[in-house]
């Protein structure tokens, strides 16, 4: 059984065991966000919705949104935009990028995987291009809220592996809560109704099973799904062919 | 003015027929838009009132960020046809004023070092007027906020107490405000008897003042348990 | 005074001294800073002051000019009040409309006057429901050295205290005239340091302190107006204790300023 908290609710005497989501006051540890408790050791809160806050070494799927030599400027699903060093696209044995030609290497709204390296007191975000995820081809872009990565991907991954495996599907799931899906197009739109499933009853208990019978039984009723920050995007990794 | 003869009390009770320290009814729902990272829908009597948040977002301009901490915006909205004679759009100073001190009402509950740098807004739309709709906004607000899942120490309630024919009730209407000797809206965090925001205009005894803040404050923990279940039942088991 | 930024310095200095029972300015925690009123400064103004507290200075005048009633009160008078918080007043004030910070003291101090009844708008009515008398009160700010509210509540009321009514540049008859003045609401702010209540706060208290307070009482110590300020939040016991202080204290002020 899950517990929903909201702002404020009492959740330990214990300070040491104080974790994210949770805020302390007078000796005690109280819940700071709306959300659901996960008690081991340490007590959370994960909050049902939220914006994406950057952490160093998380590996996100940003968008290029604007070209300021010698950076690219990344949006990366949060409030704070990211950048990338042009040297980055580049090994030591090119030439340097000539200025102007920025884009023909990654370009406004191409995709990109990238971790985070840096990120300093001014809230400016480094990346470093991954450059063995080049998932090229024709896929879908899904976000959703990056709160509910953790139960998308599962205890151990388990519940990401049963979707990949059902759906037939390539899945990439990035910590800003950006996934990639690539895979025939039926197999895709179950994958994507699957995971709004997951993303909208990501509080309930015994999501893997049903999901495990939805996949089973509904494999081919496809119904028209609708998550209020949920978007479908179309698109192609097209500027890794560059390379 | 108040015409010659018309009682707002008779009997004891007032003319909707509720007692002195008597909510007006209340309903809340949360998670009403669609767009918005947070919302609520409350109405207080004939009050209807929605709140939409935004962010924490980038900031701009870009000079107005703190670097320490997210900004907070609150824009207190009337519909033109929220009142009897329409209301010009746009801001006035009344709305500037109720904008100021909603803002700051919520301002202490926000923990805004978490998001440096960001904005969050907070949009107030009255979509029907009658009295109380200030606190109907913080209320609404509050919730919207932790809807948004925006990191917070609690929910801030808020509440009106008001003088009519002598007698200090809770939350009035249009009517007993039009009519009343005195009008003074509260708001609190309801858990720790913080009070983060009051008002007052008109006239009243420190006797009487002692009186009303006392009643709201009650009235307030009332609020704050309707938004409370409002949230904790918005996703309770199917 | 130049430019000053309320650093986390400055602010740690002026807990710290609260914490030892001190103000930066070495006054109690309730007292007053030097007050000044001067009226009647303006000779074009049907009425004027201005107020000198510390530092802050502010002029306020008050014009009669008439008007339309509004449709609901055909028979009264009307007020209007406004600020104006000029950048020869502060490093932090800006030219341009009326900002949340103006408009807030234009009606606090606004509501005062109107919960008393301090004017009393049947005798502005001219000709019912086509022309009365509309007083303006304007709020000139000078010099912005922190409470603003006040100095501002005690020029407007000290500026209504013997306005002529302007009969003969509007071809009126009534001659030489003065308005009634039927109640003197005062206002008292304070701010919350550290627990402390502190009356009057200066630019540097106002800055340091989370929460603030404006209670605006009568001479017969019912109170016509709350404002309460900042991102603080304050306890009931403090909001009560304010309210006692503020009633004190206006009466003080009213015997010292407002008295003939």
């Amino acid at each position: 059984m899950y517990k929903v908290v909201i702002p404020g609710d009492f959740l330990s005497d214990d300070v040491s065991r104080a974790g994210e989501g949770t805020y302390i006051e007078g000796g005690k540890v109280y819940a700071m966000r709306y959300g659901v408790v996960d008690e081991k050791e340490e007590i959370k809160v994960v909050p049902f919705m939220g914006k994406y806050l950057p952490t160093r070494g998380d590996v996100v799927i940003g968008k290029i949104i604007e070209i300021s030599f010698p950076y690219w400027i990344v949006d990366i699903a949060s409030p704070y935009e990211a950048r990338l060093h042009m040297s980055e696209v580049t090994s030591d044995n090119e030439k340097r990028i000539e200025f102007g030609s920025m884009h023909t290497y990654l370009d406004i709204d191409d995709l990109i995987v990238a971790k985070i390296t840096n990120i300093d007191a001014l809230m400016r975000i480094d990346l470093a291009l991954m450059k063995e995820f080049q998932l090229g081809g024709t896929g879908r872009l899904i976000t959703i809220p990056y709160t509910k990565v953790p139960r998308l991907i599962g205890r151990k991954g388990s519940m990401i592996k049963m979707l990949k495996e059902k759906s037939n599907c390539f899945i990439f799931v990035a910590k800003n809560g950006r996934i990639w899906i690539r895979g025939k197009e039926e197999d895709m739109k179950l994958a994507s109704e699957v995971i709004l499933k997951i993303t909208t009853e990501a509080h309930t208990s015994g999501l893997t099973d049903r999901v495990a019978n939805f996949m089973d039984s509904h494999r081919s009723r496809m119904g028209k799904g609708e998550y209020k920050v949920m978007r479908d995007e179309r698109r192609r990794f097209r500027a890794y062919k560059r390379w | 003015m108040k015409e010659e003869g018309l009682e707002l009390i008779k009997g004891g009770k007032r003319l909707d027929g509720r007692s002195f320290d008597e909510l007006r009814q209340i309903r809340i729902e949360v998670g009403v838009l669609k767009r918005a990272d947070g919302s609520c829908y409350f109405e207080l009597g004939d009050n209807k009132v929605i709140a939409a948040v935004y962010g924490p977002r980038e900031m701009h301009p870009r000079h107005a960020q703190d670097a320490k901490m997210a900004v907070l915006k609150y824009r207190y909205n009337m519909a033109p046809f929220s009142v009897d004679e329409r209301k010009r759009p746009g801001p006035d100073r009344r709305s500037v004023e109720i904008s100021k001190v909603s803002r700051e009402a919520l301002e202490p509950v926000i923990i805004k070092e978490y998001y440096p740098k960001t904005e969050i807004d907070v949009y107030v739309e009255i979509l029907q007027s009658d009295a109380g709709t200030r606190t109907a906004g913080i209320n609404a607000a509050s919730v919207a906020l932790a809807d948004a899942g925006i990191p917070m120490k609690d929910l801030v309630s808020s509440v009106a107490v008001g003088k009519i024919d002598g007698e200090i009730v809770l939350d009035l209407n249009a009517v007993e405000d039009n009519y009343g000797e005195a009008d003074m809206p509260v708001a609190m965090i309801a858990r720790r008897n913080a009070i983060t925001a009051i008002q007052m205009d008109g006239c009243m005894t420190r006797s009487e003042f002692e009186k009303g803040l006392k009643m709201a404050m009650n009235a307030c923990q009332k609020i704050y348990e309707l938004q409370r279940t409002a949230l904790i039942e918005r996703y309770s088991e199917m | 005074m130049g430019l000053e930024i309320m650093d986390d310095v400055r602010r740690d200095y002026i807990y710290d001294l609260v914490r030892g029972g001190r103000r930066e300015d070495g006054r109690a925690f309730l007292d007053y800073r030097e007050i000044k009123v001067e009226r009647d400064i303006i000779k074009r103004a049907e009425g004027s002051a201005r107020v000198k507290m510390g530092n802050t200075e502010v002029l306020v005048g008050v014009k009669l000019e008439p008007g339309e009633p509004f449709p609901d009160s055909p028979d009264k008078g009307v007020i209007i009040t406004n600020a104006e918080l000029v950048p020869l007043a502060s490093p932090e004030f800006e030219p341009g409309p009326p900002n949340e910070d103006s408009v807030q003291l234009a009606r606090v101090v606004d509501r005062g006057i109107r919960g008393s009844e301090a004017i009393d708008l049947d005798k502005l009515c001219i000709e019912e429901g086509e022309k009365v008398w509309i007083v303006f009160i304007d709020i000139h700010v000078l010099d912005n050295d922190g409470n603003l509210v006040d100095a501002a509540a005690l020029g407007a009321i000290a500026s209504l205290l013997n306005v002529r009514i302007p009969n003969e540049r509007y071809g009126l008859d009534g001659g030489e005239e003065t308005m009634v003045l039927s109640n003197k609401p005062v206002a008292v702010t304070m701010v919350d340091i550290g627990g402390e209540i502190l009356v009057d706060p200066n630019y540097n208290e106002e800055k340091a302190a989370l929460s603030g307070l404006t209670v605006i009482s009568n001479p017969d110590g019912t109170i016509s107006a709350l404002q309460k300020y900042g991102n603080g939040s304050l306890s009931e016991d403090a909001v009560t204790e304010m309210v006692e202080i503020g009633i004190e204290k206006a009466g003080e002020l009213r015997r010292t300023f407002l008295e003939p």
